[in-house]
Parts: C-alpha cells; structure tokens; sequence
C-alpha cells in the first residue's frame, strides 16, 4: 500500500457562534449578554487520500466541507481527531508544510486588488524561495494553460471575475504545490469558464501528478474531474467510493426515457413499467427499480413495437441522487 | 531577513508603481502634506514671536520637535497606517487566511505589506524641519548626533509595536476601527513636547500611548536634555515593546479562524 498523501482520523471541529434572535430587544440583550452554541460543524470523519487522486469532496452548504480544508491547510485547529498531509500535521503550520501545499478559495482572492498579478507572482516567488529557472518555468507553464498571456500584466480589478480565477489558480499553483485544496473553484464563472478551469485541473494533475481534493456546487466540476467521491453531510461521512458506484448505492433506481412516434397519448397507460416521472410531447420518463431496470425495459420495447423511435436507460442525474441523499438523511454507507 | 529585505523591496516597489499610476492624487498628497506642515511650522513661528522659551524648549528645539513629529507621523503613514488598516479589513473578511497559508512570518506579510509612498514627502519635510532647528541650535556633541538618530528609530519601532498590539485586539473582537481612531488622535498630540501637557495626559501620552516618547525624546537627545541612561532605558524599553507586542500578536493569532466556515 502507498503512503496516504492525507490521512485524516476521526476529524472533528466545534464551533461556538453566538445566537439571537431578530428583532432590536434580542439585539440589545446579545449586546450585554451573548448566548453561545456548540455547532458541530465536523463531526468526526476519516479518509485517506493516495498520490495523485482527484477527489470530489461534497456536501449541501454548511456540511463541514470548508472546515475540513482549513484544518486541512492549517488554518484550523480541530476540536478532537488526527490528521497527517504529507507526513506533516497541517495545524502545526510549519514552513515545509506550507510550501507544499495550497488552498485556493473561489470566492475569495489573495491577489492584491490595484496591481498586475505578474507583481504578486514576484512576491510569491520570494515568499516560497523559487529559484528564478524554476519560477520562469512555472510561470510559462501556468501561462500556455490558462492563456493567461496578458493578463498578467493589468491590475487585478480590471479583469473580469473569470480572469481573475485563471490569475489565482496561477497564483497558488506557482510554487508547484504537491497537493491542492479546491474551494469551490469554478464558483460564479460561466459555463466556458467552468469547462475550462476543469481542463485545467485534470491537465495540472495529469503532468505533476498533484493530489487534488476538490469542493463544488457544479456536479459537472465532479463528474468531469473525479473518480472518487466524498460525501459529507452535516459534519459526518455519509460516503467514500467511486462516483460511479454512487448512483448504485445511493439511488436504487434507474430512469427509462421513452420517445414515442405518436406522442405519448394519455390512453397508453404505462404505470404498470414504473413510475411515471414526466410526460410530454411524446417523451415519457420512469421511475424503475435498479434490479428490474432491464426486465422492463425489455417489456417496454416488446409492448410498445413500431411506436416506439428511441429508449435509453440510465441513473439519475448526480445531483437528484445528492439531493436525495441529503433529504432523506441515510444511515453511514461507506465503500 | 535578506529575504525579508528583498520582499519589503517587492511590497514597495508595487506600492510605487500603484500610486505613480495615479499622478494627480500623488502630487496633491505630497502638496497637502506641505501645507501642512507649513501651517503648524508658522503656528510655531507666531507662537515663539511672544515668548523665547515654552516650559524651557527654545525655537531651535521646538522645531527640532516639530520635525521629529512629522518624521514619526510621516512614518506612521507611509509605512504602517496603510498596512494596519487592510489587516483589519482582512480580518473581517477573512482574507488573512493567505498570509497564514505561506511559509513565511504572518506578522511580517501582514503589518508591513502596504505602503502610502507620497506621505514620504512628510518625513523628508519634516528631516527638512529638524535640519532648520538643528541650525538654531549652537553646538551639537557627538553624543546627541549618534543618539538622535536611535532615539528617533526606537520611535519608530515603539509606534509599530504598539500599533501591532492595538491590532491584536481585531482577532477577538473583529471591529477596532474605533481603537485605531484613537490612536491616530493621540498621535496628533505628538506635535507639542509632552512636558507641556497636564500630568494626567502627559502619563497617557507616554505610557499607554508612546508617541510622546517617540516624538519627544529624540528631540530631548538634541537639547541635550537626556542623559545616556535614558537612551538605554528606550533602547531596552523598544525591544522590549516589539517582543511583548510580537507576542501578544501570536496569542491573538491563534483565536482567529477565519470569517466564514
């Protein structure tokens, strides 16, 4: 077995925020007297992570994703628990540490707003100690796959939000980290952007061979990037595998879409195949059971004959089975 | 440290071009400055064509307090106020989390990384000022020449360490804006030797609040009315004050996490 690049055991991160009600009186009284609450916000959870892996870290907001990084990057101390990146224990914050690794945010940026990045690049090359071939190798490197060519050169805030996210992937990927914590990273970018960030991950991971544990909203983002996924919710693991077993652990159901010639009139009654999920203008979609998916299927063809132009079979979208993971609140499933 | 050298040399180069970028704001700072600096030089003036002698400064050592002030102030503005001030925006923002994420003092990155070069136009007016006083002033010893220019540097250090001490209270409390604002008042009372205040405020300007050394005692070196001892005591009372408010900052550091989870 090869050594985890993260190891992490029986994370856990407590918070005390305080709380209020609405309104000016409770505002008064908090102002006096704040009352505090524990908040779990990660609740115990264990993962490995190997040498060069792409993992998909998800969860609906405030699972503890976010909090997990910054223990991750050491920026947070954990309530209870172990965790070792690279060998190192990342809240102990040592320099060797540091300069292996990178935590990128998507909704927030290091780059200092009036000057061109290119000037931040020169402080960034000081603070990590790159020596200069290194650092033009890099910079070139960064440049050919993010196009950043000019970019570089104007101030920060005369770029556009996807701009600026090309600028900051260069800006914390500069020092060639060996792994990388992604924040939501394509948060807010256009669909173009988004494809191409994502080109951009997959292509740095395939030439430095960075392990990569990535958050996002974008189903895409994962299903395009990862083979492995996390899932949290509500501070604890609730699954670890491929993504592509997820569909099967999670959801236990397939979707059949059915197109028929003359329409799906209201007289063909299809109940009797699945749950009928929608049906419009001649395209029907059902809800069948995983195990009786082809047998159905099969009946489907066979009853519907010469009006039927095209079926397929498939899992629900990604994101129908997180959700449904989510509402539903399943017991720990892990691979 | 030569590192840390060639980073304040990146972190002001970047400054400079940033606000050559903007040429009318840059030659309207530095004409305000002088302004400035000329009104409470001529107050000085009118103020001393009544009286020869305030509580025993002459024209000669006021202005050499005068431009020890601006020194000390134009030093407080170039160099840190603009540092300060994003550091606790940074806090609540939570922006701080890149300084802590680099392998490289977070102190540093943090409390010495803007500049606001055109307010160096105040501290070479007010070298200008401390110049002309000098000149009032008959014989200078060799002993006031090497201790003026420490005296003025412990200025500088204790103005830095107490603004890093102010600073540390953001990471508990978030909002210090107000505590900053006093500060910078305080600091305006700098202009006049402390000795001339009330005992009550004269003990708050140089205590709590060091600007009435920073500002007073290199000009005291100058008049000859500060013995070597004294000069020990600041030099000894400076490092002290940076390693108690590096400390401080340290402490303060480790309670903060961040503005979002």
């Amino acid at each position: 077995m090869t050594e985890a690049v993260v190891d992490v055991r029986e994370l856990r991160k407590t918070f005390r925020v305080t709380e209020r009600e609405e309104g000016l009186a409770a505002t008064l009284r908090s102002f006096v007297k704040r009352r505090r609450k524990d908040v779990n916000a990660v609740a115990g959870i264990t993962f490995r992570i190997d040498p060069g892996e792409i993992v998909g870290f998800l969860g609906p907001n405030g699972a503890g994703k976010t909090t997990t990084l910054k223990m991750l990057s050491g920026l947070l101390y954990p309530s209870a628990g172990d965790a070792k990146v690279l060998g190192y224990v990342p809240w102990r914050r040592e320099n060797a540490y540091l300069g292996l690794m990178t935590l990128l945010m998507g909704n927030r940026t290091q780059l200092v707003w009036d000057i061109p990045a290119a000037d931040s690049f020169r402080v960034l090359q000081e603070i990590y100690r790159i020596p200069e071939d290194r650092f033009r190798a890099a910079v070139n490197e960064l440049t050919e796959l993010l196009e950043l060519q000019e970019l570089v050169h104007k101030p920060v805030r005369n770029l556009s939000l996807g701009e600026r996210m090309k600028v900051e992937f260069a800006a914390g990927l500069i020092h060639s980290p060996s792994v990388a914590f992604l924040d939501e990273p394509t948060i807010g970018l256009d669909i173009s952007m988004q494809v191409r960030i994502r080109r951009f991950v997959a292509e740095y991971n395939r030439r430095t061979g960075a392990t990569i544990l990535l958050t996002s909203h974008y189903m895409d983002d994962v299903v395009a990037l990862c083979k492995r996924v996390i899932v949290i919710h509500r501070g604890r693991l609730l699954y670890d595998g491929p993504l592509a077993d997820l569909a099967e652990r999670m959801a236990p159901y397939k979707i059949i879409t059915a197109t028929l010639h003359d329409g799906a009139a209201p007289s063909t009654d299809l109940d009797s195949y699945g749950t009928v999920v929608s049906r419009d203008e001649g395209r029907v979609m059902l809800r069948v059971d995983r195990q009786v998916a082809p047998e159905r299927t099969a009946r489907l063809v066979n009853d519907l004959g010469d009006r039927l132009a095209d079926i397929s079979v498939e899992d629900p979208p990604i994101e129908e089975i997180i959700d449904r993971v989510f509402t539903s609140e399943q017991a720990t499933v892990s691979a | 440290m030569t590192r840390y050298l060639r980073l304040l040399r990146l972190f002001f180069r970047a400054e400079l071009q940033y606000e050559l970028e903007y040429r009318l704001n840059f030659v309207l700072e530095i004409v305000e400055t002088a302004v400035v600096t000329a009104t409470s030089v001529g107050a000085v003036l009118i103020l001393f064509s009544y009286t020869t002698v305030l509580n025993g400064w002459d024209l000669g050592a006021m202005l050499v307090l005068l431009g020890c002030f601006y020194l000390v102030q134009g030093f407080g503005e170039f160099a840190l106020q603009p540092s300060f001030e994003k550091f606790l925006e940074n806090v609540r923002l939570g922006t701080l989390d890149f300084a802590l994420l680099k392998p490289a003092s977070p102190q540093f990155q943090v409390t010495l990384r803007y500049f606001r070069v055109a307010q160096l136009a105040q501290m070479a007016l007010g070298a200008v000022v401390v110049a002309v006083g000098l000149s009032r002033i008959p014989a200078i010893g060799l002993a006031e020449a090497i201790g003026f220019p420490i005296a003025l540097i412990c200025g500088f250090v204790l103005i830095y360490a107490l603004l890093v001490a102010l600073s540390t209270f953001a990471f508990w409390f978030v909002r210090v804006d107000n505590l900053m604002a006093l500060y910078w008042s305080f600091m305006d009372a700098g202009r006049f030797p402390v000795d001339v205040y009330p005992g009550w405020l004269r003990v708050t300007l140089s205590s709590a609040v060091p600007i009435g050394v920073a500002v007073t005692v290199p000009a005291q070196v100058i008049a000859g009315r500060l013995d070597p001892l004294g000069l020990g005591f600041l030099i000894l009372g400076t490092i002290a004050a940076f390693i108690l408010a590096s400390r401080f900052w340290r402490i303060g550091l480790r309670s903060y996490t961040g503005a979002s989870a």
